[in-house]
């Protein structure tokens, strides 16, 4: 039972994570490698407020979204003004040098031992220790976050969005202003990423670097690249597929040693595979 | 007495290349003028000039007395000028409906704050953005085509659909370059009569166009483009029975 409700919990936590890269990377595109970062920011944050004790979970949460909001604009300012290849370049070192931060400010972050010991959420004056509360808690979040991107993609914003994957110098010819629906999509993925942060260190009241590294980075796109781009139920989907690998390799009798690697492997032959024969993954549309 | 549309002493280099040069002229309001010129003339410049992709060397555009210069490209279609493009530049892989919807000025729910907070005032204005996109549809003869991805439209109803999304904009002057050319007999017709419409209806068109039958049929006024400079001015007779022009048209000139 125990076991059913943290992959749940988990699963839930990734969702918004997919729901922040699809935006990005699947709607807006902006192929950013770096959502892991913003993930990470989202999560120290909200550790360092409760673990100092500055305040309760939910202006916490709040704080940290609004954080990542404006880290995450900030990092796809360079994709605002140039688009394509050169972005990737600027994102995947935007992503390294927040895995230096993580891993060398010590002060802060703990370091490459982590942050041990971060109290679980809680709401309105009570603390949600068990891991019921906190599985309704991440899959009530889902919820809203799904809400809001069925909500701002069925508008005439998503309408915008998918112009501006088209062409956007016709949506420019349009009269619209396509910067400011991407640093919409920007801000939406931050706020997004970050809650995920805050949730997923309440919920396993430790975090390190590893969680928010480029490996991390990639399954995200891998999670898009899966489940299907641009859609709510390959945002979905593909978070509560690749989770559940790890539960399935270790049913397999590999040593422990082996199976991280070979769940790198397994993430990367997905990606590979996925790209090649079924680019619109298992519900999506077309990349 | 100041013009409608008037483009004064406008220069664009692009390296060496004089795409532009000392470029001037006027357009009057009410009327269909023809944009005609050999290729490289520098039409499609003074195009992107005009509605703000492109910044001049030096020169200066006005409208209706009021300078663009400096503008962005939606800040002058929110003044009331809107172009379309000569490779067409349709979102394909929308309806016909939504490429109309998604040019419609003062959208609700454009912004995420507004499509999460006011859910139902978005669905509830949606309803009559839409009918009005479809008088639009209408207006251009593609009202029977709303729900069809633009990539399953033909070549002539897609240029009636980047006419579609220039109305939709709001825009009195619209800029259209070749919207006549590669079409069948029967779609030139089409779009021939649907432009001399807008025109009764008192909108201003500004009309690059190569093929001197249609010049003929639409033109109110025609501007002779050559090496990035206004060389005549005149009615479409005059134009294109002129020997000279003929001659650097057809080539010969250098």
């Amino acid at each position: 039972m125990d076991f059913w409700l943290s992959y749940c919990t988990l699963a839930a936590i990734y969702v918004l994570l997919g729901l922040s890269t699809n935006l990005l990377v699947g709607i807006a595109g902006i192929f950013s490698v770096s959502q892991a970062a913003v993930f990470g920011v989202g999560a120290y944050i909200v550790s360092w407020l409760l673990m100092n004790d500055v305040m309760g979970f939910i202006p916490a949460l709040t704080i940290a979204a609004g954080c990542c909001i404006a880290l995450n604009i900030l990092v796809t300012l360079p994709a605002l003004r140039v688009s394509g290849d050169y972005f990737v370049v600027t994102s995947f070192g935007i992503q390294l040098l927040a895995t230096a931060i993580f891993t060398n400010w010590t002060a802060g972050t703990g370091g490459a031992n982590g942050l041990p010991g971060i109290p679980p959420p809680d709401l309105f004056d009570k603390t949600l220790d068990s891991q019921a509360h906190l599985t309704a808690l991440s899959v009530s979040c889902m919820g809203l976050g799904c809400l809001a991107f069925w909500l701002i993609m069925r508008a005439p914003f998503g309408r915008l969005l998918r112009a501006i994957r088209e062409d956007e110098l016709a949506v420019a010819a349009a009269g619209k202003s396509v910067l400011r629906a991407k640093v919409s999509a920007a801000a939406m993925a931050g706020a997004f990423a970050g809650g995920a942060g805050g949730l997923y260190a309440t919920f396993l009241s430790f975090i390190d670097p590893s969680s928010f590294d480029l490996d991390a980075s990639i399954l995200l796109l891998t999670m898009v690249v899966v489940g299907g781009a641009r859609t709510l139920a390959g945002s979905i989907l593909g978070p509560f597929l690749l989770l559940a690998l790890p539960q399935v390799l270790s049913l397999i009798d590999i040593p422990t040693t082996i199976a991280a690697a070979a769940r790198q492997l397994i993430y990367g032959l997905l990606l590979i595979l996925f790209m090649l024969f079924r680019p619109q993954g298992l519900a999506g549309e077309k990349l | 007495m100041t013009a409608y549309l008037s483009a004064e002493g406008v220069n664009v280099s692009f390296g060496g290349l004089r795409a532009l040069n000392d470029c001037g002229f006027t357009v009057e309001k009410g009327r269909i003028t023809c944009l005609v010129g050999p290729n490289g003339a520098g039409k499609t410049t003074i195009f992107n000039v005009i509605t703000g992709f492109l910044k001049p060397n030096t020169g200066t555009v006005s409208f209706q007395g009021r300078s663009l210069d400096g503008m962005a490209p939606k800040d002058i279609v929110a003044l009331g000028i809107a172009r379309t493009f000569q490779n067409l530049r349709l979102f394909v892989d929308l309806t016909a409906l939504d490429n109309v919807l998604a040019a419609l000025p003062n959208m609700a729910g454009e912004s995420p704050l507004t499509a999460m907070l006011r859910p139902f005032h978005v669905a509830r204005t949606q309803t009559t953005r839409r009918q009005e996109a479809m008088r639009i549809l209408e207006h251009v003869g593609l009202a029977d085509r709303a729900t069809a991805f633009v990539r399953n439209l033909s070549y002539g109803e897609q240029k009636l659909l980047t006419v579609a999304r220039g109305l939709a904009t709001g825009a009195e002057l619209l800029l259209l370059d070749e919207p006549a050319s590669g079409l069948s007999a029967g779609a030139l017709e089409q779009i021939m009569a649907l432009l001399k419409r807008l025109r009764d209806e008192g909108m201003t068109l500004l009309v690059v166009e190569h093929n001197t039958r249609v010049v003929r049929q639409i033109a109110d006024d025609v501007l002779f483009l050559h090496q990035g400079h206004l060389m005549a001015r005149g009615s479409p007779e005059e134009i294109v029975n002129d020997p000279a022009l003929a001659e650097i048209y057809f080539g010969g000139a250098i």
